[in-house]
């Protein structure tokens, strides 16, 4: 009886319901919506970092990160990364020689980081080719070519103004100095290009050369310090790894969460933002809800009168109005959901563009400015549970109101 | 007249306009909420990054920070030490002079970035001496390094052990000496951590044969809040052989990382306000309804429906009005209290963030800016919201409004 009575309650006065299905709807795809939004940014700076720093796996002697000798290097290095990129699983693995240094100018002189790289490898798994924004990626006709980051070119001189207007001082010689087994190298090399990263600091620190000509520099044959792999699809990581362990006994393999720390830091800090955020919508959505069926309550003070004078109890009066909230609640939350899927479906595919949100935006600084949603299956569940609640919660505080109504003056009223 | 009319109307049906005043109201603290909590996750991890190493603002020669070498250091005259006095609300500057050198233990050798610090004034800044593992803080002046952990145990010593650092120093003299250790250093900050070493600064200026001089003043303010204004002050004040500079020059990848986290914050704003517009709307859209007799007979009765726009068009601004004052009334203690209450992030995550050396907190921002600034959005919601009623009058057929 009082479920057909509500539900009829429901379409008598269209309007209104809409407004509260509506409200739920909003809310429901709102907080998917959002959370889908959070999720997919910090993913986006997970794969960042992946993609232009650790990889997905990286391979070095397992003493070379307390102690960056010449000495600790991974055997075999070079054939490795060649039989790595050679499966159908792997994207791309190239083979690194890492050395500590000095760059010095004339006038100045910077502690570095020099990597020797594989320019078609590197090309393909870090994306320095394309990160290259003035002078060229390591040309043919160039001897001993060094790409410096745009922060460090700035800092030397080398790199004065930006944009177009750049004017890059390619003639600089630089000296780049390390450590050898026995003793410390120096040799002049000329820088051919500058590159952007993810951050300044990486670009300061950060000097690639040829690992070929580091190599004859040092005479010492082959030599790789790091190798980093990227396989097709990161859920291939852990099989890779075994793989990898076993091809290379004695070494340290590590994944791209060891490797970079920080990105559980990002993850973790974005989670905690995006709860509050939520709860936040979850109580904007209440207090809409609240306010309709308020409006509502008061908008049918004396049809809720009449149906107590003619000996409808409190109780079920009560429970009418909360059976309401419940049907708008059932009408609206599936809406809510199927909106919800739809852009985030959408939005997946085609990206959400920050560049144009914010002064310079994400994109100034060689991360990819376009946003992914996606959300995991598990929180359409979770969050319309929530939302359900919230409902129910918000019909509650109206719906006792309705309770304080005394029939007499309630038919009165109008 | 018609303001009279409006007004009336608003209290005609008191318990309808609070409602209405009310989903303005909680518009306008959620809002405020959401942008203050955004705002101050920023503030507290800028605090933290400030605090590992360069402070709110710094004094350099002009043009070291274009070229940082020691050959662009300064004599610091007194002039500084006054027009980076408390007037202009610095409350302490304190004296470095860095530089690039190699640390070396013998067998091994690292570069490091070695930074005389006067002992006392430095822990103002980045309590350095809260920052040890092992051994000792600087006591006086006397010859001794601080070295960071993993610098430390790349090179192979411990507290005690004697330290060799090699380099340039200024003019291009070539620099050398042999330190014992007496503490080591913890940094949260892995980059710190590899090449950060301390002496006292006498030491420096005599290794890198820089008697008297530094390469920046980095400076303990007043109020964080006002460091733009507290560096244009001191430009000012400084004759143009200084250069002063905020964090957001020092520290450029703090600003690219907050650019880039304030886009996606956006979104997040955009929806939450297309969530409290609903809000509004839903009760404007009711307030229509059932006023639909109420317009009819005014039609009926001959005024105009511009003067029935209007009417409606004043009472939705009064009550945005209204709800906007309430509602910044109510979101300023509130705020006020997460900023000196801020919200605790469990344990777990605070594990997580005590790697990083940061406060595993988010307070909310009480900056002006943003309580303005939602104010003036919510209130324009409002008032775009009230095209609906003006629509329906507009449109609205005298006869069948009464019957309905």
């Amino acid at each position: 009886m009082l479920p057909i009575l509500s539900w009829r309650n429901v379409w008598r006065n269209r309007l209104r319901s809409l407004v509260v299905i509506l409200a739920i709807a909003l809310g429901l795809w709102g907080g998917l919506f959002m959370m889908a939004f959070s999720w997919g940014m910090s993913e986006q700076r997970t794969r960042d970092i992946i993609d232009t720093q650790t990889s997905h796996l990286q391979v070095h002697h397992p003493e070379f990160k307390d102690e960056q000798r010449l000495s600790l290097t991974v055997p075999q290095g070079d054939s490795l990364a060649a039989q790595l990129r050679a499966r159908p699983e792997v994207e791309a693995a190239a083979a690194r020689m890492v050395l500590t240094g000095m760059l010095a100018t004339a006038s100045d002189a910077v502690g570095v980081q020099i990597l020797g790289v594989e320019p078609e490898a590197e090309a393909a798994l870090t994306r320095l080719r394309s990160r290259v924004t003035y002078g060229a990626y390591f040309p043919e006709d160039k001897r001993y070519p060094v790409l410096i980051g745009e922060q460090l070119a700035e800092k030397l001189g080398i790199l004065e103004g930006s944009g177009d207007s750049a004017d890059v001082n390619f003639r600089e010689r630089l000296v780049l100095t390390f450590q050898a087994e026995d003793s410390t190298l120096s040799a002049r090399f000329r820088v051919c290009g500058i590159y952007k990263a993810q951050n300044s600091r990486l670009e300061e620190l950060q000097v690639f050369a040829v690992k070929q000509d580091l190599e004859a520099l040092i005479g010492a044959g082959s030599l790789t310090h790091e190798l980093a792999v990227k396989a097709r699809d990161i859920a291939q990581t852990d099989a890779l790894m075994q793989e990898l362990r076993s091809q290379t006994p004695g070494m340290l393999t590590e994944t791209w969460a060891e490797l970079a720390p920080d990105i559980n830091l990002i993850a973790e800090s974005f989670e905690v933002s995006m709860r509050i955020f939520f709860v936040i919508i979850l109580l904007a959505l209440a207090f809409g809800i609240i306010n309709t069926m308020l409006m509502a309550v008061m908008e049918r003070t004396r049809e809720l009168g009449m149906l107590m004078a003619v000996g409808m109890g409190k109780l079920r009066v009560f429970g009418m109005i909360m059976l309401e909230t419940l049907y708008l609640a059932l009408v609206g939350g599936p809406l809510g959901v199927l909106l919800a899927w739809a852009t985030i479906t959408w939005t997946s595919h085609t990206g959400i563009s920050l560049a144009g949100f914010g002064e310079a935006g994400a994109a100034a600084y060689g991360m990819s400015a376009v946003v992914y949603p996606s959300i995991q299956p598990g929180y359409y569940l979770e969050i319309s549970i929530m939302v359900l609640i919230t409902a129910g919660l918000s019909a509650l505080y109206p719906a006792l109101r309705a309770l304080r109504l005394r029939p007499v003056e309630a038919i009165r009223s109008h | 007249m018609l303001f009279k009319l409006a007004w009336r109307n608003l209290w005609r049906n008191r318990r309808r306009t609070l409602i209405t005043i009310a989903s303005v109201f909680f518009a306008v603290l959620l809002s405020v909420l959401m942008r203050s909590f955004q705002e101050g996750s920023y503030e507290v991890m800028i605090r933290n990054v400030v605090s590992f190493y360069t402070g709110y603002a710094q004094i350099h020669k002009e043009g070291y920070w274009a070229e940082q070498t020691l050959d662009n250091s300064f004599e610091p005259a007194e002039d500084l030490h006054l027009a980076a006095g408390p007037d202009l609300g610095v409350r302490r500057a304190v004296p470095r002079l860095e530089s690039f050198a190699l640390a070396s233990s013998g067998d091994n050798t690292r570069p490091a970035m070695v930074v005389g610090i006067d002992p006392e004034a430095e822990p103002a800044l980045t309590n350095l001496d809260q920052k040890l593992s092992a051994g000792a803080y600087f006591t006086g002046t006397a010859p001794a390094a601080l070295v960071a952990e993993d610098l430390a145990e790349k090179l192979g010593l411990g507290v005690g052990d004697t330290l060799l650092l090699i380099g340039q120093g200024y003019q291009g003299v070539s620099a050398g000496g042999r330190y014992p250790i007496a503490g080591l250093l913890h940094f949260g900050s892995p980059e710190l951590n590899k090449r950060m070493v301390y002496l006292p600064l006498p030491e420096a200026q005599y290794l890198y044969g820089a008697e008297n001089r530094l390469t920046s003043y980095a400076l303990v303010l007043e109020n964080p809040d006002q460091t733009g204004r507290v560096v244009r002050a001191l430009d000012e004040a400084l004759p143009g052989s200084y250069e002063v500079m905020t964090w957001q020059e020092l520290q450029p990848e703090l600003v690219e990382g907050i650019e880039g986290d304030r886009a996606g914050g956006v979104i997040t704003l955009t929806i939450l306000y297309v969530i409290i517009g609903f809000g509004m709307f839903g009760t404007v859209l009711m307030m229509t309804a059932e006023r639909q007799y109420e317009f009819g007979v005014m039609t009926a009765i001959g005024m105009s429906k511009l003067r029935q726009s209007l009417v409606i068009f004043i009472e939705i601004s009064l009550m945005g009005l209204l709800g906007v004052l309430a509602g910044l009334a109510a979101s300023l203690p509130l705020t006020w209290y997460f900023k000196l209450n801020p919200i605790y992030m469990g344990e777990q995550m605070a594990e997580v963030y005590a790697q990083f050396d940061m406060e595993p907190v988010l307070p909310a921002s009480t900056d002006p800016g943003i309580f303005l600034q939602q104010a003036v959005i919510v209130f324009l919601l409002s008032l775009a919201i009230s095209l609906y009623p003006i629509w329906n009058i507009q449109r609205l057929q005298p006869v069948r409004a009464m019957r309905s």
